[in-house]
């Protein structure tokens, strides 16, 4: 599906990785759910779940702040493409347990960006894992 | 551009179409129809393509030809369809989703929906990333 691109490359680098990634390390829920529309869809589709409006998505991000003491993404590499509102990133998440044991993954994001009222939220986003889902 | 890295600064940009094309007119429409030298040629000499999900590294044209030999002998039929491409002319980079319908000989057929991330050096694939949402099919060619 596409969407009526409104957003810049540097807006796009901007929801995806300093408002939303850096959200999620932050273990801000409400900061997370703030970059998605309130019937986004997300779907991990190296393990074909999917998670259907912000309600949803919600309690997997609650589940998985709960699940590890620290959670870092970095190293992004961006691929965008604005004038089809749409915005991919490989990157790798450290995962930390609360034993300690360290989790690391190798994954690409890829988000279609829908502008309501002027701002740009994620409508879709498709996550690509390098190994076991954490985000169930 | 001795100092090439993916999706770097300082490439040049190709026209929007041509990122579209060689990921599926050319590319994929080659693994479909199992046409080793349509394939081959979307890719420099010393291009690696690494699946991801199993860490399985091809590393040279002879390696992904090797690869591509293996597949094409394995699977009776092949499809790439329903592509949805995010292309950044900027980066010399596309990275593309889409279902793969892949049948083994006297088997029954297998869906996956996959993504690439392809970034090129000049016209052509020098970094190629797969990620599969089943077993790896991309496996180290016998040759």
């Amino acid at each position: 599906m596409q969407y009526a691109p409104t957003m810049s490359r540097d807006a796009l680098i901007d929801l995806a990785i300093n408002r939303y990634f850096a959200q999620v390390d932050a273990k801000n829920l409400e900061g997370v759910l703030g970059c998605f529309h309130d019937e986004a869809l997300m779907c991990v589709q190296t393990a074909f779940t999917r998670h259907s409006g912000k309600a949803e998505i919600g309690r997997m991000f609650a589940d998985f702040f709960g699940a590890y003491q620290t959670i870092v993404h970095k190293d992004f590499t961006c691929t965008v493409d604005a004038k089809h509102g749409r915005i991919a990133a490989s990157f790798e998440a450290v995962l930390t347990g609360h034993d300690g044991s360290i989790t690391r993954l190798f994954n690409t994001n890829f988000w279609r960006v829908r502008s309501s009222d002027t701002v740009g939220k994620f409508q879709e986003v498709y996550v690509y894992m390098s190994g076991v889902n954490p985000l169930v | 551009m001795s100092s090439w890295t993916e999706g770097g600064a300082g490439q040049a940009a190709l026209r929007y179409p041509h990122y579209v094309d060689i990921v599926t007119k050319r590319y994929f429409d080659g693994v479909d129809n199992k046409a080793m030298l349509q394939v081959l040629d979307c890719f420099t000499e010393d291009a690696i393509l690494t699946e991801v999900t199993s860490m399985t590294v091809h590393d040279g044209k002879a390696a992904i030809a090797a690869m591509f030999t293996k597949l094409f002998t394995d699977f009776s039929d092949i499809w790439h369809g329903n592509f949805v491409h995010t292309v950044d002319p900027e980066s010399n980079a596309v990275c593309s989703q889409f279902t793969v319908l892949i049948t083994p000989h006297g088997g029954d057929e297998l869906r996956y929906e996959n993504c690439n991330r392809f970034y090129l050096k000049g016209d052509k694939f020098h970094r190629v990333y797969v990620y599969m949402s089943g077993d790896n099919l991309l496996k180290e060619g016998d040759a």
